[in-house]
């Protein structure tokens, strides 16, 4: 559904952030990306958007090429990126302009019921904490029902117990309508939380380094043997992917490897 | 058609929030404004009266109040006020107009700024007072030459803001726009405008007082009525009390305008973080 073939990416300062990139998403699918910083995923996730272009290759949602910022495709930012000046309301109607006032005010309605944000429609940007803005920014995202969602570390600035129920809350937004799910974290256990695949990244150039299958239903227990299985997996692949670093951290030993992917 | 509800639900929000901003301001920082030149004006009354301070130079608010109230009832102060406003009224608008255009011109594009810039950075760097002689040749001694003066002074502030503003948006919030696909127009109107305003109103009230500036320039150097025409005749005829009621004058007006532009701009910008607002 989601396509990616051998995608480049070569940076006008020459940084090469990506080197021959493929990856094929299902369609409802929800994939982590996991990595080291520096290792290109946040570029991988403008090129899926069309924020930029690859230096080679091709993006291509259900056989259609993305050159340019599609409908189909909706980001999240690591940072909520709200407008200031249009209220909480009219910041999550922005992508729904074409629609009557109406439809778009009940859609509004629905998607701040969803999130848990019900009467927070006419407040200002400033006025709220660092979790709402982030799941205002998500419905933003979300209200325009993209095929393709791409999320790059959207809970990475919130605290550890705000980051589980954000989660749980993405998931029961991700529930109502299913799009494919490209998440970028840092977050090991996120990976493990959310994901059905998790693509773990290595850097210098970027490219992919394995790619893990989580197969556990939801809701997930984050206590059970399969889910620590799971975080055990990712983590060893993560070791891996930073371990095999051409000259960088190649001496050091596993443990402090683990300690510094991040 | 619903953008325009939007929008009109919006500015309704923020009229609501802004009154009560403004009423706020109005019952607080006006009367503490006031405290102290009100507390001088008395101060030196009081020493007048009493004999201590000789008043030939420095006439007492009193007097001060007196010759404005004659030249008040007379109609004459209306007048020169009418005459002072029109040109400011005048040379700021032309001036923000074209700072504005310009500078929305360069700042969005690099190739207009890398044109016209060094250009328009070249002559800010004249003194706007040297143009005079220049504007009186080509304009003659009457309003167009003085409007041109104050334009010129206006335009600066404002094309320098307006450029200003522009560079200085966050790439991320465009992106933003990008991303939801907004054609260029959109882009601008929905994201760069509301984006520059802040910054914009600070230019063109800045520009704003340099206008104040200028008019009393162009007015100095010959001119029938005006208040600067009131200051140079105070001066000629030996009368401080006719100067310093033109001064009160241009600081009332100068501030009235300005507080205009603030009360007419403030339910734009109710949105704003700002460290005043939370002061
Ligand atoms: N706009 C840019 N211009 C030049 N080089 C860039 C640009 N953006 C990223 N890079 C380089 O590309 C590489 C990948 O960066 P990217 O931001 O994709 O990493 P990341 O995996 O998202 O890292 P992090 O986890 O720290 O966010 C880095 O080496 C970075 O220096
Ligand atoms: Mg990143």
């Amino acid at each position: 559904m989601l396509s990616l073939a051998h995608l480049d990416k070569v940076y006008g300062n020459g940084a090469h952030a990506l080197d021959d990139v493929s990856l094929d998403v299902e369609a409802g699918e929800i994939v982590a990306l996991v990595g080291g910083s520096g290792c290109g995923k946040t570029t991988l996730l403008r090129l899926v958007s069309g924020l930029e272009a690859p230096t080679h290759g091709t993006v291509s949602v259900d056989g259609e090429a993305i050159a340019a910022p599609h409908p189909a495709v909706g980001i999240v930012f690591q940072e909520p990126r709200l407008l200031p000046w249009l209220t909480v309301a009219q910041n999550i109607g922005f992508g729904l302009d074409h629609l009557p006032a109406s439809e778009r005010r009940d859609l509004v309605e629905e998607a701040l019921l969803k999130v848990g944000l019900a009467g927070y429609g006419p407040r200002w940007p400033r006025e709220l904490s660092g979790g709402q803005a982030q799941r205002v920014s998500i419905v933003r995202a979300l209200v325009t029902k993209p095929k393709v969602l791409l999320m790059d570390e959207p809970f990475s600035a919130l605290d550890a117990l705000t980051r589980a129920t954000l989660q749980d809350h993405l998931l029961a937004l991700w529930e109502a309508s299913q799009p494919t799910l490209l998440l970028v974290t840092h977050d090991v256990e996120e990976a493990a939380a959310l994901a059905d695949r998790a693509v773990v990244m290595q850097p210098r150039p970027g490219r992919i380094f394995a790619d893990i299958a989580v197969p556990l239903p939801r809701p997930r227990d984050r206590l059970s043997p399969g889910f620590v299985e799971a975080k055990r997996a990712i983590l060893g692949a993560l070791d891996g992917s930073l371990s095999q670093i051409p000259g960088a951290t190649g001496g050091k030993p596993a443990e402090m490897s683990a300690g510094s992917w991040w | 058609m619903s953008e325009i509800q939007t929008l009109d639900l919006q500015t309704k929000r923020n009229a609501r929030a802004s009154t009560r901003a403004a009423s706020s301001r109005l019952g607080g920082g006006f009367v503490y404004g006031l405290i102290l030149p009100v507390a001088a004006a008395l101060l030196y009354e009081a020493a007048f009266r009493a004999g201590l301070v000789q008043a030939r130079l420095l006439p007492p608010p009193s007097r001060i109040a007196e010759t404005l109230w004659k030249l008040a009832a007379s109609g004459e102060l209306l007048t020169h006020v009418i005459a002072t406003l029109l040109r400011v009224g005048l040379g700021f608008g032309l001036g923000a107009v074209v700072g504005v255009l310009l500078g929305a011109l360069t700042g969005s594009s690099s190739l207009a700024r890398r044109l016209l810039d060094p250009t328009l950075q070249a002559l800010r760097a004249i003194p706007s007072l040297a143009w005079v002689p220049l504007f009186i040749l080509w304009l003659g001694i009457f309003e167009p030459s003085k409007i041109a003066l104050i334009a010129v002074g206006c335009f600066f502030p404002v094309y320098l803001g307006v450029m200003g503003a522009i560079a200085n948006v966050d790439r991320k919030i465009v992106e933003v726009g990008r991303a939801f696909r907004l054609s260029r127009l959109m882009l601008a109107r929905r994201i760069l405008l509301p984006a520059i305003l802040p910054d914009t109103i600070v230019a063109l009230r800045s520009g704003l007082g340099l206008g104040f500036m200028f008019v009393v320039a162009a007015e100095i150097m010959g001119a029938s009525e005006g208040l600067g025409y009131l200051l140079v005749d105070g001066q000629q005829l030996g009368k401080p009390d006719q100067i310093l009621a033109a001064i009160l004058c241009f600081a009332i007006l100068g501030k009235a305008a300005d507080w205009l532009i603030l009360v007419a701009t403030r339910p734009l910008l109710s949105w704003q973080d700002s460290f005043a607002r939370s002061g």
